[in-house]
C-alpha cells in the first residue's frame, strides 16, 4: 500500500522477497554480463531478435501518426514546390537516360574485352527494395531501421544504396526488420576508389557537430587528391559491388608537421532524410569458391609466391 | 494514517492502467525517435520518467525487475549495446524506490528537483558505459536530456494520478 491511497490490501509483512539492494546487485551484474556478451561474443542475437519481433506491433502502432503527419505534409505542400520537384526529376531522368543508353553498349564491350583477356566476369547483384522506418535514437551511433528482414532474404553485410549513392551496410538482421549502419557512423569504413586517379583507399565515418562527413585516413601528404574528386566503391572488399558513387572530396588540408593529408569527403547519399533504399547482397557470396591449392611440398620461397598468386586472383 | 497536509486520499491504482501507461511510454519514445527528432540527444526519456513515477508511487507493483525488463526493451528498440539501458534503469529504479517514502511529502515542484539527480545519474551511467566501450562524447545537448525528463515530472504526476483522483464511487446498497 502506498502513501495516501485507499488501497484495501495490507502490505506484505513476511513475504518481502529480495531486498532492493540485492536486486540492484543481481540485476546490475546481469546487465553488465549482457553488455560484455553483446560487445565481445555476439551471443545475444537471439534475445535481440525475439524482443524486436515482439515489439513489431508496437512499432507499427507508433508509425501510424508519423505517417499521417507525413501524408498531411505532402497534401498541403505548395503547388510550386511540387511542380519544381517534378521538373527537376524529369531533367535528371533525361540526363540519366542518355547515360543508360550507353550502358548496354558498354556492358557488351566490357564482356568481350574481359573474354579476350581471360578475366572473370563482373558479378551482377540482385537488389531488394526497402523503406527506412526510422532513425535509431542513439546519439552515439548513426543507424536506421529498414522494413525488410531475414524473412525477405536480407543478409548481414549487405550494401544499402539510396538514389544518389551508397548509404551504408546492414549490420544486424532480425526476422522482419534490419539495422543499417550509415557510412557516417564512427565505426563504419568503406573501401573506395578515386575515379580521377584510380587510387584505392578507405573512407571512415566522421560524425561532426553539425555535419557528418567521411574522412580518408592515412593519405600521404603528397597524395594526388583534389577537391571535387569523386570516390566510388572499389569492389575489392567482396561486399560492395564496384563503381557505386560514395562521396565527393570537399576539403584537402596538407599540413607541414604531419606526414598525412587531412581529406574530408561529403557522402552523396541523403544520410538524414532518405526514405527508399536498395539492399544489395555482399558480392563475396556470389563469387565462386577459390580453387583448392594442391598440397605439395615446395621450398619455402616458392610456397609463398603460390599463395600470393592465389590471393590476387 | 499519517498524510501530508492538504492532500487528497487517492483511489487505489489500477494495475492495468500502470502497465498500459508503461507501454504507452515505450510508444511515446518510439514516436519521438520516428518523428524527425531522430537521434537528437536532448529528447526526454518518457519511459524512464514513467518508471520512476510508478517506482515512487507503487513500489510494490513496479520494482527493479520491471525496470530491468523495460531497459532491455529500450536497448533493442534503440539498437544500443544490450544491457546499457537496463543497467541505467535498474540504478534509477533502486534510487527511486529508496527515496519513495520521503519524496511524496514534498510538493510536486520540489519533487522535480529531487528526481533530477536520478535522471542525471542514469545519463552519466550510460555515458560512462559508452565511454568504456570506446565511444566519444555524444553532443553537448545530451546534458539537457535529464533536465527535460525531470521537467516533465509535474505533467506525469497530473496525468498518471488522474484516474486515482476521481471521486470515489459509493455503492447505493452498501453505503460503507
Amino acid at each position: 500500500m502506498s502513501l495516501g491511497t485507499l488501497d484495501r490490501s495490507p502490505p506484505p509483512f513476511f513475504k518481502q522477497g529480495l531486498s532492493a539492494l540485492s536486486k540492484l546487485t543481481l540485476l546490475g551484474a546481469l546487465a553488465v554480463l549482457l553488455m560484455v556478451t553483446d560487445n565481445r561474443f555476439a551471443m545475444t542475437a537471439a534475445i535481440r531478435s525475439v524482443l524486436v519481433t515482439a515489439l513489431t506491433p508496437l512499432q507499427w502502432l507508433a508509425m501510424v501518426p508519423v505517417q499521417w503527419g507525413q501524408s498531411a505534409g505532402k497534401r498541403f505542400q505548395l503547388l510550386e514546390t511540387a511542380q519544381a520537384k517534378a521538373e527537376s526529376t524529369s531533367r535528371a531522368l533525361a540526363e540519366q537516360s542518355a547515360r543508360a543508353g550507353q550502358v548496354e553498349d558498354l556492358t557488351l564491350e566490357n564482356k568481350r574485352l574481359r573474354d579476350l583477356l581471360g578475366l572473370r566476369e563482373r558479378v551482377a547483384t540482385q537488389g531488394l527494395a526497402a523503406q527506412v522506418l526510422y532513425d535509431a535514437a542513439d546519439p552515439y551511433a548513426h543507424r536506421v531501421i529498414i522494413d525488410q528482414g531475414a524473412t525477405q532474404g536480407v543478409q548481414a553485410g549487405s550494401a544499402v544504396l539510396d538514389e544518389s549513392g551508397v548509404l551504408g551496410q546492414v549490420t544486424r538482421v532480425h526476422p522482419l526488420v534490419s539495422e543499417v549502419t550509415l557510412l557516417t557512423d564512427r565505426e563504419q569504413a568503406i573501401p573506395v576508389l578515386n575515379t580521377r586517379t584510380g587510387v584505392r583507399s578507405v573512407a571512415y565515418g566522421q560524425p561532426g557537430l553539425f555535419k557528418h562527413e567521411l574522412e580518408l585516413r592515412f593519405m600521404a601528404g603528397n597524395a594526388d587528391v583534389q577537391e571535387g574528386d569523386v570516390l566510388s566503391t572499389s569492389g575489392v572488399d567482396a561486399v560492395y559491388p564496384p563503381g557505386l558513387p560514395v562521396a565527393k572530396v570537399v576539403s584537402v588540408q596538407r599540413q607541414a608537421e604531419s606526414a598525412f593529408a587531412r581529406v574530408q569527403c561529403e557522402p552523396f547519399a541523403q544520410m538524414g532524410s532518405t526514405r527508399h533504399v536498395l539492399v544489395l547482397p555482399p558480392t563475396g557470396l556470389l563469387l565462386p569458391p577459390a580453387p583448392a591449392v594442391p598440397e605439395t611440398k615446395h621450398p619455402r620461397g616458392r610456397d609463398k609466391t603460390a599463395r600470393n598468386t592465389n590471393k590476387s586472383r | 494514517m499519517i498524510m501530508p497536509q492538504g492532500k487528497h486520499l487517492l483511489l487505489p491504482a489500477n494495475p492495468l492502467f500502470i502497465w498500459s501507461s508503461l507501454v504507452a511510454a515505450i510508444l511515446g519514445n518510439m514516436l519521438l525517435s520516428m518523428s524527425g527528432l531522430g537521434r537528437a540527444a536532448w529528447v526526454p526519456d518518457l519511459l524512464a520518467l514513467t518508471l520512476v513515477f510508478w517506482n515512487v508511487h507503487q513500489p510494490l507493483r513496479v520494482g527493479i525487475g520491471a525496470a530491468f525488463v523495460f531497459g532491455l526493451i529500450m536497448d533493442v528498440q534503440q539498437t544500443t549495446l544490450l544491457g546499457q539501458h537496463a543497467l541505467a534503469y535498474v540504478v534509477l529504479s533502486y534510487w527511486a524506490v529508496s527515496i519513495h517514502r520521503r519524496l511524496l511529502w514534498f510538493p510536486v515542484s520540489t519533487q522535480t528537483g529531487h528526481v533530477l539527480p536520478l535522471f542525471a545519474l542514469a545519463q552519466a551511467l550510460v555515458m560512462a558505459v559508452r565511454f568504456a566501450g570506446g565511444a566519444g562524447w555524444p553532443a553537448w545537448s545530451s546534458l539537457l536530456a535529464p533536465v527535460c525528463t525531470a521537467g516533465l515530472w509535474p505533467m506525469a504526476t497530473a496525468v498518471l494520478l488522474a484516474p486515482q483522483r476521481r471521486p470515489p464511487d459509493p455503492d447505493k446498497h452498501r453505503p460503507l
